[in-house]
């Protein structure tokens, strides 16, 4: 699949200028990304299988327990 | 001059039969005789060093300090005072020095351990190899073309190449085991949320680990237990941290594997390996009287999940350089950065939520095995320089294939202990492959008490490399 749209757009928005010699290897890397991305799609999830990452609210210092 | 372990010379210092000061000065100078050829080190802290090792002399608790006088290095990701924390990159030289040290060097340094240097590593801790642009590569010591893995290779070299007896580093995608495989010495990657990662330079917040390499198990377990326990200020400082108490593993090691379950993992970890890393798992295997085999879910996607958290925490962590000043990152990593960049949200978020489905299964399996066992790479150390990597059918490439067996187990948090054996390679029969044993969370006793009992059994061993 051809991502170079999807990475010349991404990149003008984030402001993230790709040198021209960068630009194959930012193309192969972003290929190599959309594999892996591929393959987290190819499981069905439900919508209860929550995310790994978990927020901890912060409490002040020095506050007690109830 | 000495070589010797931590415990040897902690017994020695603790007892008054020798000196931290004469153990740091022939630390140093073994760092002096050797650092040339395997370009571990990017600072070494000899006057600090000296100073707190007469510090140690003359402390009236010496005896009671289990890593009295011990030297150590850390991967220059940890900050220690007075120095820039470099994480293996050019840009970081214009950084403010650090105020403090790393909460684990202080740590460390509380139990009587005297920190001697910083080490070398992939920038950003991003690659396996340690082949870094701007420092050069830190070259195997067991054989100095080769790679010495990474990204905490100059941990694992420094160790190998007997400059040091204990070194620090950090995994976040296999930078532990990865170089501990290919130097062959022992490495633990504690479980995530483990070791508080206050003071150290992150990579991928939501997969870092922080823990010890060492050339044998008693080492390892001495170093780790010294490490444990929570913070003591704010646990937002680390809010991975997991604040547990401290359990420690040193007393527990005798008791080595009996009463544990043990069973090989198939799939993916025997297809993804080169015939020296499976026959390394099958000797292990043998050693500790099991042929049971166990395959986990989906490992392939886990591994994937893992590589897209780290392309879109990894990336945003440096978008400010990578806008400003992208000539300024190694080659080796700056295209890789400039892409993850532009990964889309819902990829990551998909894969943060596959890593948790993928961790609630494997902790199924947990219920009838304590200890599983996996190689640590795919095959030994590649010569530097290696582009390519052939398993099978697959031509891969070779630095990224490093991390293939480690990924997936780092990504859901589980502790491992990387232990050595050697011959395993017919090709290259001087060359080390690691095995991993691989624990339930915060079961880092199970793993280490089975490593102690293949070192006593003569399989797993970590000597100093020869002719340096």
């Amino acid at each position: 699949m051809d991502h170079s749209a999807y990475v010349d757009a991404a990149a003008a928005t984030l402001g993230l200028k790709i040198a021209a010699e960068h630009r194959p290897g930012v193309l192969q890397f972003f290929g190599l990304a959309a594999n892996m991305a591929a393959l987290v799609q190819g499981l069905p999830l439900q919508p209860h299988d929550e995310s790994g990452s978990v927020f901890h609210p912060v409490p002040p210092q020095g506050v007690e327990r109830p | 001059m000495s070589l010797d372990d931590a415990s040897v010379i902690a017994a020695r210092v603790r007892a008054g039969s020798g000196s931290a000061r004469d153990a740091v000065a022939e630390c140093l100078a073994r760092i002096q005789a050797t650092e040339g050829r395997i370009n571990a080190f990017s600072a070494t802290l000899a006057e600090r060093a000296l100073k707190r090792a007469e510090l140690i002399d003359a402390h009236p608790q010496r005896h009671k300090m289990p890593l009295a006088g011990v030297p150590f290095a850390v991967k220059n990701l940890f900050d220690v005072a007075g120095l820039p924390t470099l994480a293996g990159s050019k840009i970081e030289r214009d950084a403010a020095p650090a105020k403090r040290d790393a909460l684990l060097v202080r740590r460390m340094e509380a139990h009587g351990a005297v920190l001697v240097g910083a080490l070398h590593m992939d920038e950003y801790a991003y690659g396996f190899s340690t082949e870094n642009t701007h420092y050069g590569p830190t070259r195997n010591p067991h054989d100095l073309s080769r790679i010495s893995g990474g990204s905490s290779g100059g941990s694992a070299a420094a160790v190998a190449a007997g400059q040091v007896p204990v070194t620090l580093g950090s995994d976040t995608n296999g930078s532990i085991r990865v170089p501990s495989s290919l130097c062959g010495v022992f490495g633990l990657k504690p479980t995530f949320g483990r070791l508080p990662r206050v003071g150290s330079y992150p990579f991928v917040a939501s997969l870092d680990h922080l823990g010890p390499f060492a050339r044998n198990v008693q080492d390892l377990a001495l170093s780790y237990d010294a490490m444990q326990g929570p913070l003591h200020g704010p646990a937002s400082d680390d809010p991975a941290c997991a604040q547990r108490p401290i359990e420690a593993t040193l007393p527990l090691l005798e008791q080595g594997a009996q009463g544990l379950r043990v069973a090989v993992l198939g799939g993916w970890f025997r297809e993804m390996a080169l015939p020296e890393a499976g026959d390394a798992v099958d000797a292990v295997a043998q050693a500790l009287g099991t042929t049971r085999l166990v395959e986990l879910p989906e490992v392939e996607r886990a591994r994937a999940a893992a590589f897209l958290i780290t392309c879109g925490e990894g990336a945003q962590l440096h978008l400010e350089d990578l806008k400003k000043r992208p000539q300024d990152f190694d080659p080796m990593t700056r295209d890789r950065f400039l892409a993850n960049a532009l990964v889309p949200a819902a990829w990551v978020m998909q894969a943060q939520r596959v890593r948790h489905w993928f961790a609630r299964r494997v902790a199924r399996v947990f219920e009838t095995v304590d200890v599983l066992l996996a190689p640590a790479t795919p095959c030994v150390a590649p010569v530097i320089g290696t582009e390519w990597l052939q398993i099978g059918e697959r031509k891969l490439p070779s630095r990224a294939s490093m991390g293939l067996l480690t990924q997936p187990i780092s990504c859901i948090g589980l502790p491992v202990v990387t232990v050595p054996l050697w011959g395993m390679s017919s090709a290259n029969p001087h060359l080390p492959i690691g095995v991993q044993l691989i624990a339930a969370p915060w079961r880092e006793d199970h793993a280490l008490r089975v490593a102690a009992q293949l070192q006593a059994q003569g399989l797993c061993s970590a000597p100093i490399a020869r002719g340096l």
